[in-house]
């Protein structure tokens, strides 16, 4: 805890990267995945990563998270260098880690039956058939994992991830499996939720206009090694309606302008 | 379920033809030769039906009890110290070679052993059942608990979950897969150490009556009582696969 922390500054950042850069080492060589990467996210700030992929997004969710430490530089979460797991982000993976051995509602249930979140079972109950409902599973409560389609199983992860309604969310690409009308819905409620209930959330994605929907700034990475190119304002009213919001003017200048940032870094990391 | 088609009703009538065929070849055998090695069916039965108002049951008893107590432990030893060693890498490597060099014993010749430590009783086969058990579930249990996807751990660690409630909720569930199959192996060698325990020394089992049997030259005792070891040995792989059908039914859901 700093407790020297700048009082003039209108609010501590939740979350900050300070020169935070991350090697890996990979047959003997050592590869540069993120280069030195400054970014402050403020309380409640919902802010996209976007980017070609391996440009380290995944890297700065997993040094967020304290999954990963820093090469270089630090990770602060309120304040405080992260140092092993961080306990109050609630992180969505690329990969959907759910336990193939529950059911959809035991899967959903299981951060409420931890002992560091103590819930009646009636209360358990009742907020699992609500994220159910939420996610758009009624019906399937009783499948296993391996009962369900790649875009059911993401949709238990992130009913599984809201539940417990952690202060921060970390999400890799979480609606990549959707189709394109149930995205739209996810990504409504996603934005219904994180704002109602305040949470700060960094969220990867490769659809600019999910993050545009989404976001209140939007970063744009380059190709590996990775660093921030691109810090962008998402000027648009909030909340808006994700299922018009494409068609706005402002939306579209913003996509353009965003599109060409990211169209360089996407043809170099393809090496069209 | 596979089974209720009519190239799989073709499949059931050429099983139960074919159980039918041998025990009537068998006393064909007998009557055209009227060698006592051979014996028949109808001399088994009638002994069997002998046996049973005059101890069988205890003999079966017996058995079943030393299959059952020893896999008991043996079972309970084998999933905590495979769940243990599984998620302690260092401990494990230490003890490797001692588990290899004891595992390395054929564990039925550790029954004279247990015999001249435990007297004649059920004591030297519950040992050996156990032994035996313990070392196929360990060797399972450990295969399981190593395997166990680190980011199902992770993501749990993130929720808040202490590591008590890793191993309950996650390492104890995932190694079930291989504690069933450690389970499944281990019953068939459960029921030979048993058998193999009371021949070479005890009052009372199907292996004592096996023994018995041999040793007077009685071929209908003697098969008598390997009908009974073959009844016991189906019963044992049966529930066994039961069991682990009712285990892992969430593997199987989506067939």
């Amino acid at each position: 805890m700093p407790p020297n922390s700048d009082a003039t500054m209108d609010a501590a950042p939740k979350i900050q990267l300070i020169g935070a850069s991350r090697d890996f080492e990979a047959r003997g060589r050592r590869v540069q995945a993120l280069q030195p990467v400054d970014l402050s996210i403020q309380p409640a700030e919902f802010v996209a990563l976007v980017g070609p992929s391996g440009c380290g997004k995944s890297t700065i969710l997993n040094m967020v998270a304290g999954l990963l430490g820093p090469t270089l530089g630090r990770v602060t979460y309120d304040g405080a260098s992260v140092t092993g797991l961080n306990r109050r982000v609630g992180y969505m993976t690329q990969k959907d880690t759910l336990l193939p051995w529950r059911t959809v509602e035991a899967n959903i249930r299981i951060a409420l039956e931890l002992k560091c979140r103590p819930t009646s079972r009636t209360d358990a109950t009742a907020k699992v058939a609500q994220m159910i409902e939420l996610v758009g599973l009624k019906g399937f409560e009783h499948h296993y994992p391996n009962e369900l389609s790649g875009g059911m199983r993401k949709r238990v992860a992130l009913a599984r991830t809201l539940i417990y309604e952690p202060e921060t969310l970390l999400m890799d690409e979480p609606f990549a499996a959707l189709d394109a009308q149930l995205r739209l819905v996810m990504l409504d409620q996603l934005q219904f939720l994180t704002r109602l209930r305040k949470m700060t959330v960094l969220f990867v994605t490769h659809d600019l206009g999910e993050a545009i929907t989404l976001a209140d700034r939007v970063v744009v990475m380059s190709a590996r090694p990775g660093r921030i190119r691109t810090i962008r304002n998402v000027p648009i009213e909030r909340p808006l309606d994700v299922f018009k919001a494409r068609f706005s003017a402002a939306f579209g200048r913003l996509h353009e302008e965003l599109w060409d940032e990211l169209k360089d870094e996407v043809t170099k990391g393809t090496d069209l | 379920m596979a089974e209720r088609t009519a190239a799989g009703d073709g499949i059931v009538v050429w099983r139960i033809a074919i159980a039918l065929a041998i025990p009537l070849v068998w006393e064909a055998a007998w009557r055209l030769t009227g060698s006592t090695w051979i014996s028949s069916p109808s001399l088994v039965g009638r002994r069997l039906l002998g046996w049973a108002s005059d101890g069988l049951l205890f003999n079966i008893a017996t058995t079943v009890e030393e299959i059952v107590t020893g896999l008991a432990i043996g079972a309970a030893g084998g999933v905590l110290c495979g769940l243990v060693l599984g998620r302690m890498p260092v401990l494990a490597g230490i003890l490797r070679p001692i588990i290899v060099a004891f595992y390395s014993v054929p564990l039925i010749a550790l029954a004279p052993l247990f015999i001249m430590l435990f007297g004649l009783g059920r004591m030297p086969q519950i040992v050996l059942v156990g032994i035996v058990v313990f070392f196929l579930i360990f060797f399972n249990t450990f295969a399981g608990a190593e395997a166990v996807d680190e980011e199902l751990i992770l993501a749990l660690r993130l929720m808040g979950a202490s590591r008590g409630e890793v191993f309950r909720k996650i390492i104890g569930p995932a190694s079930v897969v291989w504690i069933t199959g450690g389970l499944k192996v281990a019953l068939p060698y459960a029921l030979v150490a048993a058998t193999t325990g009371e021949m070479l020394g005890s009052r009372g089992g199907i292996g004592f009556l096996l023994n018995d049997a041999a040793q007077q030259f009685d071929m209908t005792s003697l098969y008598a009582a390997l009908t009974i070891l073959m009844l016991l040995g189906i019963l044992a792989s049966g529930s066994a696969a039961r069991l682990e059908h009712w285990l892992l039914r969430w593997r199987h859901a989506a067939e």
